[in-house]
This record gives C-alpha cells, structure tokens and sequence, in this order.
C-alpha cells in the first residue's frame, strides 16, 4: 500500500533553487522578448543584398512575432506532455539551426521560413515554458520572480543592440547571423536549469522495482495531486483508450480548452487582447515622431535606451510592490491601475513640447511599460493558478498575436492618413485607459463572486455528510493559497483526476 | 535646380564661421528669381558681406547642367559709412573686370557651360578683408563610409546614390596602385553586373568573390558639367572568420549544459544518500525500540 504521507501537499519552495530558475528564465524570455528587436539593425544591408523594399524585410521581424506568439498552445502543450526542461532545451536547439540556416540564405522567403518561422518557433518554445516554471517554483514571492524574470527583455535588447551592431560590423550580416545562433544556443544552458520540480519523476523509478504496475499509477496520481500538476499523460491515456475516454476530456488534457469557461480566464483575455491594440505602437513610433518634431537622429535613439533602462528597473521594483501584503490580494487592480497609467501616458504625450517634454514622457513610458510586463503573466497566474496555467499561457498568446500584430500597423495608417502622429498616440492611450477601466470593473465584479462562493465552498466543508476523505490533501492546498489570493479553480481539476484515477 | 540654405532675417554669422570652417554654407541670403530659358536655368545667388574684420563666408552651389547663373554680394549696413568701397571679384587668383554694380551690391554674371568654368569665385572688399566665397560644383555622390562585408563566393551588391540629381551615366573602376581598372561587365559577365536600379541609383554586383575583390571601388557619376566620385569599400571574408567565435560560443554552451547536468547528478547522488542513512536510522531506532518493547506504529511509514 502507498505510504500515508500523501496526506500533505509540500508545495512550491519559493527560494532555494528557484532563484536559480528565475535566472534562467531571464536569460530566456529575454532572448524571446530582445531579439526580434534587435535584429532592425541588420534589416538594411539585407534590403540591399537582396534589392528588396523595406516592408518586405519588416515581414521577417513580423513573421518572427507571430510564430513566438502564434505557436503558444503547441509550446503549452509540449509542456504538458514533458515538462519545461526538454522543450526550453529544444527551443534553444531550434532557434540556433535557425539562425545558422540563415546565414546560408540566398533568398528573403528562405530568410522569412529560417529567421521568420523556425528561429520565432524556438523562441515560443522559450518564452512559455520559462513563465510557467517560474509558477511551479514560486507561490508567496511570485510576483518577484515574475518581476526579475520580465526584466531579462530590457536587459537583454539593451546588451544585444550594440552586441548586433558590433558583429555587424566586423562580420557582415551573414557572419553575425552564424554567431547569433551561437548565442541563442546558451538558451539551452537556461533549460538546462529548469530542474523538474515535484518528486514525482524520482518516485517513479524507485517504486517501478518494488511494486507492481497499478500501484505505481496511483501513486503517480496521487504525487501529482499533491503537486498539482497533471499526470504523466502517457500512462494515463493508455488506460483512458482502454476505458474509452471522452475526447473532450482528453483534449483538455493537453491543452485545457475548458478554461474559456473560466471567468477569470475570460477577463484576463478580453482586457489583454485590447490592451495590446495599443501596447507596442508607441515604442514602435516614438523614435520617427521625435524625429518628425525636428530632433536628431541619436538623440531620438536615445529616448528608447532611456525607456529601456527605466523600464530594466521598473520590473522588479514593481514585482517587489506586487509582492507586499498590502498589494497580493488585490493584484488585479494595480495591474489595471498600470494599464490606465499607461494609456494615460500616452494621451499626455501630444502634449510634450521639445526634447524635454519627449525625455520626461519616455521616463513615465518606461515606468509603465515596466509595470504592465512585470505583472502581465503573474495575473494571469493569479486567476487561473498555476497548474491551468500552462494552457492558458498558450491560449493567450496566440489570441493576443492578432491584436499584437494589428497594432502597429494600425497606428501607421493612422499617421499615414492624417500626416500627424497625435492620432496614434490618442488611439493607443484611449485603448489602454479602456482596457485598464475594464479589467478594474471585471475584476471588482470577480473578486465580489470568488469571495462568495469561497463562502459557500467552506458552508459545504463544514458539513460532515461531504466527501472528506477526498478532500484531505485539498483543504490543505485551500488553506496555503485563502491568503494568497482567489486561485480555486486548479480544485477542480484535482477533483477531475481524482475521478479518473479511482474509475480505473 | 535647388540651392542651400534657407532665407533668414538674421545679420552675420562671422564668428561662427571662423570657428567651424571653411565649408559652412552661409545662413544668409535671398532667395533670388529663377527664369526658366528655354535650354538653361538662370538662377541669382546672393550673400550678404559679414561685418567682422577677417572673416568669410562661403555658399555651396550645386549644379548638374549648364545653367547662367549670377553671383551678387551685397554690403552689410556698417559700412554705408565708407566713402568708396571697392570690391574684387576672382576666380582663384584671377581678377574678373566686369561685374555690374548697384548701391551697395557687386554682382558678377557667369555662363557655365562645362567643367572648366566650376569653382570657387570670391568677392572681397578692399582694405576689410572681408570675402564672401561662392564654390560652384557637381552634385556630390554617397557611397558607403563603413565597408561592406561579404564572404568568398558569396555575392557582392554595392550601392551608389546621387541625391536629387540625375546623372548622365554611371561607370565603376577600381585603382591598383596609380592605375585606374575600369569594370567591364560585358567582358566578364559572370563576374560582374552593373545595374541602373533608378534614375539616381546604381548597383554593382560581385559575383563569386575571392580574396582578390578586396578593397576600393570607386563609382563615378557623369553630369553635363563634369564628373563626381562615391567611395565604396569591400571587405571578403574567409568563413573561418566567423567560424572560429561560433565554435567558441557552442563549446562554451557545450560545457555549461554539461556542467549544470553533472552538479544536479551529484546534488541528487547526495541527496540519495542522505535519505538512506536516515532510513538506516530509522530501522535501528525501531530494532532498538521494538528491543525496548515500545510499540511505535507511527513510525513504521518510510519515506521514499
């Protein structure tokens, strides 16, 4: 018989080696994040190899973010099936062929294909894994975490734009190419720190010798209720075929589509997606609109490096804030609060008057920007807890690519169509404050709900006639996250497994 | 037919001048009328002296076809004081006679019909030296100021452009030593490939580099009135080059991956071990417990 210590769920460690992880993470989303950026340095020279026009190069960058985007749920899925480790190693394996490949190109599709699809794969093999592992090993001081790990993408654009232009030129583009895809190799060496987390990989062997099959499967179970992590799937669905398992179910095992019934879920998506309608457009603009009121060329280059290294700092200051017992359980508003401050930024750019009025304006920007990215998968994370998690990273990203790549273009029509960059910013601002206002409502509206029906929950646990036994190891999981904030969904899912398990 | 600099209502900038050089375009002058005839352009260049002692000022004049052109001087308001001021028109050190003179304003007529007619005229005043120098050239050509960088057997695009004129006829040449090599691309077609990609822009494209394409290349532009030079540099790379710090990146990748593998491999190994003597322990507490006839039930659970 398996032994009694199942009854108490040990939870995420918060420290330890999961500093070590938040490295690692930083090294990864900052690659995923920086990179697509940084290679506008090269866009030029290659524009003249191959003769092509300007938006044609831009497609590469474009192509690039919305794979890193667009293949989310394949990233979430093989995380579900083999966890961080493999898929961040891979990634890191892919992005480097990728990149070499590239080096070879003798045309702009072969560039669009290698650069574009294979490099922008890697990188969403990359930047997901990273965010959930950083929830597997984080509980009471996620937010920081999430705030150091955010800060790799201004870290790392800041190091790679002089980098990319070193290589440039002492290599030529084909030549910096072969290196960058040495450097996005080290992507593997921060896979190689995502340590498993949870015993469930070492029970396994030990118990294979000494007990028989059956057990074993329920200790997996078990193991993996306590972590809270879904089963090694591969045993599960044989025993499922033979059961005849639903096919929805076993969708959902791979990637939880249940969670568009999820109301927190379903906030978070609504008041992202609109959000990033006007997220990027300003950063993207910013330098040609300081141009375009008459400033010179690296002074305008110098209000990014000036929203960079506020925005490098903003992160885990903010992650810090979000972390403190005055902030935790109502993380939700001060991320809206961050959308609004955003867009409010932006509606009061037009008015900047002069180089000044830009610098003070990039300062309040990057501050924002900070903000919004240190928090943006940590509430995330806060609604849906961090075992749905995985799936609901995949599933955001890849409705957030549309408006992502929406964005900027739209801002461009914008300043084509009247000749004047306030329209963009107005836009921009005017869809952030409207998404912050909304997340603030929505999110008002969830709290009120989950408080109520925690009310219940507990009404129910207090009468003896409920299933108690089942519920052992789940009061002890509820009473560790009551005071961390409304993460009662993942309970749910325990209860699905539990079935499954005992139907077997 | 464009000029430089723009209009302004501001008196001299002679200090400034002095300090920055020759090739300042002057910040003052009017914007004079243009007549169109029928087969030249006539265009009126006016400057106004400096009042400083010892300065001058120059204008650049850009011209890409034969063209009447005037160039005036006009005295600064100080010296309506002077009784009989004098002023000299000259081509480098060859004094022009005739010039038309108003009040207070000496202007000297030019056709400009080729080459030999380009260049710096000046007008000075007698005793002030103070000039006014007006340089007449052939639109400028932008190569490329850092060099291109290719690799052996890769292909070479260079680029020249000509900025709002058009020039007449692009060639592109090589020098060795003091010998200027022109490129033919009729007579070695799979090596080279000249390309008017517009009006105002010419491509050279290398094919199949070697180590011998290294160096200079000069792309010269045509005009009616003489010819302008852009400079482009080519650089062809072994693939060594690059190679050798992509090998040094991988092996350090290699090295750290190996490394982080092998300290969770011992950290793990610890770990086992650790836990066995605690098990070992346990079971000799038991044995001496159950020795000491306590039943302990509890702590019969192990833990794997």
């Amino acid at each position: 018989p398996p032994p009694a210590n199942a009854g108490r769920a040990p939870g995420p460690p918060d420290g330890g080696w999961g500093w070590v992880v938040v490295l690692g993470a930083f090294v990864s989303i900052g690659f995923a994040y920086a990179f697509p950026k940084g290679l506008a340095i090269f866009f030029k020279e290659i524009q003249d190899f191959f003769g092509t026009s300007y938006s044609e190069i831009a497609w590469v960058s474009s192509i690039m973010l919305a794979t890193t985007y667009g293949a989310g749920p394949i990233s979430s899925i093989l995380v579900n099936r083999y966890g961080s480790r493999p898929v961040v190693m891979f990634g890191g394996l892919l992005c480097g062929i990728g990149m070499v490949s590239a080096s070879f190109c003798t045309s702009i599709l072969q560039l669009y294909i290698c650069v574009g699809f294979i490099t922008g794969f890697g990188l969403a093999l990359n930047l997901q894994p990273s965010v959930i592992i950083i929830g597997k090993y984080f509980l009471k001081r996620r937010p920081i975490a999430n705030g150091l790990a955010m800060a790799g993408s201004p870290v790392m654009l800041c190091t790679l734009a002089p980098l990319n232009q070193f290589l440039f030129d002492n290599f030529g583009w084909r030549g910096s190419f072969l290196i960058l895809g040495a450097i996005l190799l080290n992507c593997c060496v921060a896979g190689a720190l995502f340590r498993p987390i949870g015993a469930a990989t070492a029970s396994v062997k030990t118990q294979e010798t000494e007990e028989g099959k059956d057990a074993l499967k329920e200790e997996i179970a078990k193991d993996a209720m306590e972590m809270n992590r879904p089963t090694d799937v591969p045993m599960e669905t044989e025993v499922e075929e033979e059961g005849g398992k639903d096919c929805c179910e076993k969708v959902n095992q791979y990637l939880d589509f249940s969670l568009f019934k999820h109301r927190g879920f379903l906030i978070y998506l609504i008041g992202n997606v609109l959000m990033f309608l006007g997220f990027f457009a300003p950063i993207v603009f910013l330098a040609p609109y300081a141009k375009h009121t008459g400033i010179d060329e690296y002074s305008s280059a110098f209000l990014l490096s000036i929203l960079a290294i506020v925005d490098m700092f903003a992160r885990p200051i903010t992650g810090i804030i979000a972390n403190s017992k005055w902030v935790r359980p109502r993380i939700q508003y001060f991320f809206s609060f961050s959308i609004t401050f955003n867009g409010t930024c932006h509606l009061l750019c037009p008015l900047a008057s002069g180089y000044t009025g830009l610098v003070i304006y990039s300062i309040f920007f990057g501050l924002a920007f900070g903000m919004v990215c240190a928090m943006l998968f940590e509430t995330l994370m806060d609604l849906v807890g961090a075992a749905r998690f995985t799936s609901a990273v995949g599933l955001v990203t890849i409705v957030e690519c549309c408006t992502i790549l929406l964005g900027p273009p739209i801002g461009g029509t914008l300043i084509d169509t009247f000749g004047d960059y306030k329209y963009m910013f107005i836009k921009c601002g005017a869809v952030m404050v409207l998404a912050g206002t909304f997340l603030f409502i929505m999110n008002y509206y969830n709290y009120r709900m989950l408080a109520k029906e925690e009310k219940e929950r507990k009404a129910k646990e207090e009468d003896p006639k409920s299933v108690r036994t089942e519920n052992e190891g789940r009061n002890n999981w509820n009473k560790e996250n009551a005071q961390d904030g409304p993460e009662l969904e993942p309970l749910s899912e325990e209860r699905e497994l539990k079935k499954e398990v005992n139907g077997t | 037919w464009q000029t430089q600099g723009s209009p302004s209502d501001h008196l001299t900038i002679g200090h400034k001048v002095s300090t920055l050089g020759p090739d300042l375009t002057t910040q003052e002058f009017k914007q004079a009328t243009k007549e169109n005839m029928t087969n030249a352009t006539f265009a009126v260049y006016e400057v106004l002296l400096p009042g400083v002692l010892g300065t001058s000022v120059e204008k650049n004049i850009t011209l890409d076809r034969a063209a009447r052109v005037e160039l005036s001087c006009i005295l600064n308001s100080k010296y309506t004081h002077l009784k009989n001021p004098q002023v000299t028109w000259k081509r480098g050190n060859e004094t022009i006679g005739h010039f038309n003179k108003t009040e207070n304003s000496w202007s000297i007529q030019l056709r400009i019909l080729d080459h030999s007619k380009l260049g710096s005229y000046s007008c000075t005043l007698k005793g002030e030296e103070i000039s006014a120098k007006f340089h007449l050239q052939v639109p400028t050509i932008e190569g490329k100021e850092k060099p291109i960088i290719c690799y052996e057997g890769d292909t070479a695009v260079m680029i020249c452009k000509s900025f709002g004129y058009t020039p007449i006829a692009w060639t592109w040449y090589r020098i060795n030593g003091s010998e200027k090599i022109l490129i033919n691309e009729t007579l070695l077609t799979e090596k080279y490939m000249i390309d008017r990609a517009s009006a105002n822009v010419t491509h050279l494209k290398i094919l199949k580099l070697t180590s011998r394409d290294d160096g200079v290349y000069w792309c010269e532009a045509a005009f009616e009135l003489g010819k302008s030079e852009g400079k482009v540099k080519l650089k062809v790379l072994s693939f060594m080059v690059p190679l050798k710090p992509f090998l040094a990146i991988v092996a350090e990748v290699v090295i750290f991956v190996t490394i982080v593998f092998l300290y969770e491999f011992y950290s793990k190994k610890k770990e086992k071990s650790a836990e066995e003597e605690k098990e070992f322990d346990q079971v000799e507490q038991l044995k001496s417990e159950e020795s000491n006839g306590l039943d302990n039930s509890g702590a019969r659970h192990r833990k794997i």
